[in-house]
C-alpha cells in the first residue's frame, strides 16, 4: 500500500496501520481518550462521577425554586417539574459537551505535534465523555420520572431516539466549529459563554412553547415598543417563530412529549396550528418555521465539519 | 532500484512557516486589522529536498539546530502538511515521534500504557496480553498503579520506551529518542535498533548523537538551513557535518606542519601492546604513541615532546607533554641524534568516536609558536568502545556499595508519594 502526502490535497490518501485497520484503531483511540478524559474529569475529587449527577440536580433545585415558588412562572401541567428537571439534563449536556469539545484541539497541542491521527477524534472523545455523561442522567430522570409516576409510557417514547441523535448531531457541529476557531482565536471561548446565556433563556428550559403561546396570546394585540425614539412594532407571533425555530427549543420540547408527557406537544403541531389545545390558545399559522430547526442543525453540522477539515491540516504548526 | 523496494520517495519537498512578528491570536486583532495584511515572517523550513530511502535502510538525519530535520520528520508522519512537492510511503508508519505520546501525568501506569498504546496503534487487547511484558522490560512491576506524576524521570522513560517497542510499524520515525535516559537506557535503545535492523525495518532517526549514526545509521542525511548538503555513508556524512561545525575547518583532513626544523618529527606511530599499528583502539584497551625525533641542529639543548587531542568535531580532549632533554643523553655534538618518545596508556579512557592526535616538539619555555616541528592531525584515530557508551570520556573508577543499615521495609526510594489510586 502506498500513500501519498501532497501539497494542498487535504487528507490526501490515508495508509492505514496494518496492525488494526485504521477504522479499528482510530475507534479504539476515540475509546481510550474518552475513557481517559473521564477518569481526569473526576480525579482527585471526593465525589468523583457524582458530580455529574448532583450537577444537574442543584441547578434543578435553584431553577425550580426561582422560577416556581418565587416568580410563579409554571404552566400549570402536573409534569412541570420532571419537564423541568428534563429540560436541564438536556441543557446540561449541550454546554458541558460544547465547552469540553472547544478546547479538545486546543488543550491537546503535545499529542497533535507528536502524532498522527485524524484530528475529529480529539472533538469525537470529548463529545463521548459528555454523551456517556448524559444518557446516565437521561435514564435517572426516566427512573425518577417512574417513581413519581409522571410519566406515560407509549409508543410515542421511540421518537426519542432520532430527537436524541438529531441533539447530538447539533452539539457535534458546534464542537467542530467551536474547536477549529479555538487553535487561533480564544476569544472564541468567551463569546460562545455569553451566546450560551443567552441560548439558555431562548431554549425553553424552563418554561415550554405552549407557555410562550400562552403568553402571546395575552398580548395578541402587537406591542409598540419604543426603541431610541423610534416606535418598533413587535409581533408575538415572531417571538414565538423565533424561539420555535430554535432546534435546541425543539430539541427540549420534543423529547418532552416522547418521553414525559405526551400531552405537550410536538413543535411541529404547534407551529402549524394543528394541536387543538393550541388553536385555542393562540390561532399561529407558521408552517414555514417548522423545518427550520432541522435545517440549522444540518446547516451547523455541515459548515462545522467543512471548517474544521480545512483547519485541522494546520493544527500542528498552528498550537 | 524498483519501486518495490523504496520505502519512502521525497520529491521537490518544501515547507515554510509564518511567524507572526506580532502575535496577538485574537479576534479583535483580526476585526481591527482586516485591512492590513498581517505581518509575518517567512522561515523557509525545508526547501526542494528530494530523495529515496530504499525498505530496510536505517537512514539518520542530521544537521543543527532549525536545519529542518524535526520539520522533515514531521512531514514524513503526517503531522505537518508539505506547501509543495510530493512525499510518497510504502508501509505504515509509526505514529509516534518521541517517547511517552499521550502520557498523562494524572493517570497510573496501566492506564497510560492502554492511552499511549492506542496512540501507536496498539489494540486494547493485545496491550491486556503484553501489559505484564512492557511493565517487565520497565522495571515497574510494584508501581503498575501508581500515578505517573509520582514517577521519576526514568521511571517514565522507561515505560515509555517499553511501550514504543511494541509498535509493529514498517517505518519507524524517531525523533531525539536518545537525548533521555542514561547509560543504560541508550544501550536499551541501541540493542533495540539491532533489533529493528535484523528484522529489516526502515528507520528514519533524527539525532545529534554523531557516534548513534556511524554506528547505527546506514546512510545519512545531512540538513543546512533547510537544504539538503550532504547524503550518503555515515561515516562521510557526520565528518563532512563535524567539519562544517568544527573549528579546525579545513585542517581536519589533512596533516598541518609548521615549525623551525631544529628538531624533527620523522615518525608518530600508534601501536598496540605487541608494537602493532592500531588506529582503531578499544576503550579500557592498551595502547602506547610514539614518536621518532632527529635533531637537526646542535644549537638545540632541550626541548618538549606534546602530544595533543582533538574529537574528530574539533573538541579539544587532552595534552600529555614530556620534557624529553631531561631523559635523554645528547651527546657534544647533537646534530643527527635521534631517538624514540613513547607514551603508554595501560587503560585508554576516550569513549568511542573518531579523533585527532597531533605531536610537537618546541623549546621547554617556548610557545606554541616556537615550535621546532608541529604535525596537526598526525593521526586520526577511531575508538571502538564496546558498551556503547555516550560521552567523551570513561573514568575508569571503581565503585563499592557499603550498606549501612537494611531498610524495615523494602520501599521504593524513587517514589515520591504512593497514594494509592
Amino acid at each position: 500500500m502506498t500513500a501519498t502526502i501532497e501539497a494542498g490535497v487535504p487528507g490526501a490518501a490515508s495508509p492505514a496501520p496494518r496492525s488494526l485497520s485504521s477504522f479499528s484503531h482510530y475507534r479504539h483511540l476515540t475509546l481510550e481518550l474518552a475513557i481517559s478524559q473521564f477518569k481526569l474529569r473526576y480525579t482527585q475529587s471526593a465525589l468523583g462521577y457524582l458530580w455529574s449527577l448532583l450537577k444537574p440536580a442543584m441547578m434543578f433545585g435553584i431553577t425550580y425554586f426561582i422560577f416556581v415558588d418565587l416568580f410563579q412562572i409554571n404552566d400549570n401541567t402536573r409534569f412541570y417539574g420532571i419537564q423541568l428537571l428534563l429540560g436541564i439534563v438536556i441543557w446540561t449536556f449541550f454546554s458541558e459537551c460544547t465547552a469540553a469539545s472547544m478546547q479538545a484541539v486546543a488543550g491537546a497541542g503535545g499529542l497533535i505535534r507528536k502524532a498522527y491521527f485524524p484530528r475529529s477524534i480529539l472533538v469525537l472523545a470529548a463529545s463521548l465523555t459528555s454523551l456517556f455523561t448524559f444518557l446516565i442522567n437521561l435514564v435517572l430522570v426516566i427512573v425518577i420520572a417512574l417513581a413519581l409516576r409522571q410519566i406515560v409510557i407509549g409508543p410515542q417514547m421511540l421518537v426519542a431516539i432520532p430527537l436524541l441523535l438529531e441533539l447530538y448531531l447539533l452539539v457535534l457541529g458546534i464542537s467542530f466549529f467551536l474547536a477549529s476557531l479555538q487553535v487561533q482565536f480564544r476569544d472564541v471561548g468567551h463569546l460562545w459563554e455569553v451566546l450560551m446565556q443567552l441560548l439558555f433563556y431562548g431554549s425553553g428550559v424552563m418554561f415550554s412553547l405552549t407557555y410562550v403561546l400562552q403568553r402571546a396570546n395575552l398580548a395578541v394585540k402587537p406591542s409598540v415598543v419604543s426603541l431610541r425614539g423610534t416606535a418598533v412594532t413587535l409581533h408575538f407571533v415572531w417571538v414565538v417563530a423565533l424561539v420555535a425555530a430554535n432546534p435546541i427549543m425543539q430539541i427540549i420540547e420534543d423529547l418532552r412529549h416522547a418521553l414525559i408527557n405526551p400531552q405537550a406537544p410536538w413543535t411541529i403541531l404547534v407551529v402549524t396550528g394543528h394541536d387543538a389545545a393550541v388553536k385555542q390558545l393562540h390561532p399561529l399559522n407558521a408552517p414555514w418555521v417548522a423545518p427550520i430547526p432541522y435545517v440549522i442543525v444540518i446547516a451547523v453540522l455541515t459548515l462545522g465539519a467543512l471548517i474544521f477539515r480545512a483547519r485541522a491540516r494546520n493544527f500542528a504548526q498552528d498550537l | 532500484m524498483t519501486e518495490r523496494d523504496l520505502a519512502i520517495r521525497v520529491e521537490h519537498l518544501s515547507k515554510r512557516f509564518r511567524i507572526p512578528l506580532d502575535r496577538s491570536a485574537t479576534l479583535k486583532h483580526r476585526v481591527t486589522h482586516w485591512r492590513s495584511a498581517s505581518r509575518h515572517r517567512v522561515l523557509e523550513a525545508l526547501r526542494d529536498l528530494s530523495f529515496e530511502v530504499p525498505a530496510g535502510q536505517f537512514l539518520g538525519v542530521i544537521g543543527h539546530n532549525g536545519s529542518g530535520k524535526s520539520t522533515l520528520l514531521k512531514i514524513l508522519s503526517r503531522i505537518y502538511q508539505p506547501d509543495s512537492g510530493r512525499v510518497s510511503i510504502r508501509g505504515n508508519v509509526s505514529p509516534f515521534l518521541e517517547l511517552g505520546v499521550g502520557f498523562n501525568p494524572e493517570l497510573t501506569a496501566r492506564e497510560n500504557v492502554f492511552l499511549s498504546g492506542a496512540v501507536l496503534g496498539l489494540g486494547r487487547a493485545e496491550l491486556r496480553r503484553r501489559l505484564d511484558d512492557i511493565i517487565g522490560f520497565a522495571e515497574l512491576e510494584q508501581f503498575v498503579d501508581h500515578k505517573l506524576k509520582n514517577f521519576s524521570s526514568g521511571m517514565e522513560v522507561r515505560l515509555a520506551f517499553a511501550l514504543a517497542i511494541q509498535a509493529h510499524a514498517e517505518i519507524l520515525m524517531m525523533d531525539e529518542v536518545l537525548a533521555v535516559g542514561d547509560a543504560a537506557f541508550q544501550q536499551k535503545c541501541f540493542d533495540t535498533f539491532n533489533r529493528y535492523k535484523r528484522e529489516g525495518r526502515t528507520i528514519v532517526l533524527v539525532t545529534h548523537e554523531l557516534g548513534a549514526v556511524n554506528l547505527y545509521c546506514d546512510r545519512a542525511l545531512l540538513l543546512d538551513h533547510g537544504r539538503l548538503v550532504g547524503d550518503g555513508r555515515a561515516e562521510d556524512v557526520t565528518a563532512q557535518y563535524r567539519r562544517a561545525v568544527g573549528i579546525a575547518t579545513e585542517s581536519a583532513d589533512q596533516v598541518e606542519r609548521w615549525g623551525s626544523g631544529d628538531v624533527v618529527v620523522t615518525a608518530v606511530r600508534m601501536v598496540d601492546e605487541r608494537g602493532v599499528e592500531d588506529h582503531n583502539p578499544m576503550t579500557g584497551g592498551f595502547v602506547r604513541l610514539e614518536l621518532d625525533y632527529r635533531i637537526q641542529n646542535d644549537a638545540v639543548s632541550d626541548f618538549t615532546c606534546f602530544f595533543g587531542i582533538r574529537r574528530g568535531d574539533g573538541l579539544f580532549v587532552t595534552e600529555v607533554s614530556l620534557p624529553v632533554s631531561q631523559y635523554a643523553e645528547f651527546g657534544e655534538s647533537q646534530r643527527g641524534a635521534e631517538g624514540t618518545v613513547h607514551y603508554e596508556i595501560p587503560r585508554l579512557g576516550l569513549l568511542g568516536d573518531s579523533y585527532r592526535l597531533n605531536a610537537e616538539l618546541r623549546h621547554r619555555h617556548g610557545g606554541p609558536e616556537a615550535a621546532y616541528d608541529h604535525l596537526e592531525n598526525a593521526i586520526r584515530f577511531r575508538v571502538i568502545d564496546r558498551l556503547e557508551r555516550p560521552g567523551v570520556y570513561e573514568p575508569g573508577g571503581a565503585w563499592a556499595v557499603t550498606p549501612v543499615r537494611e531498610p524495615a521495609v523494602k520501599a521504593p526510594d524513587q517514589v515520591i508519594s504512593s497514594t494509592q489510586t
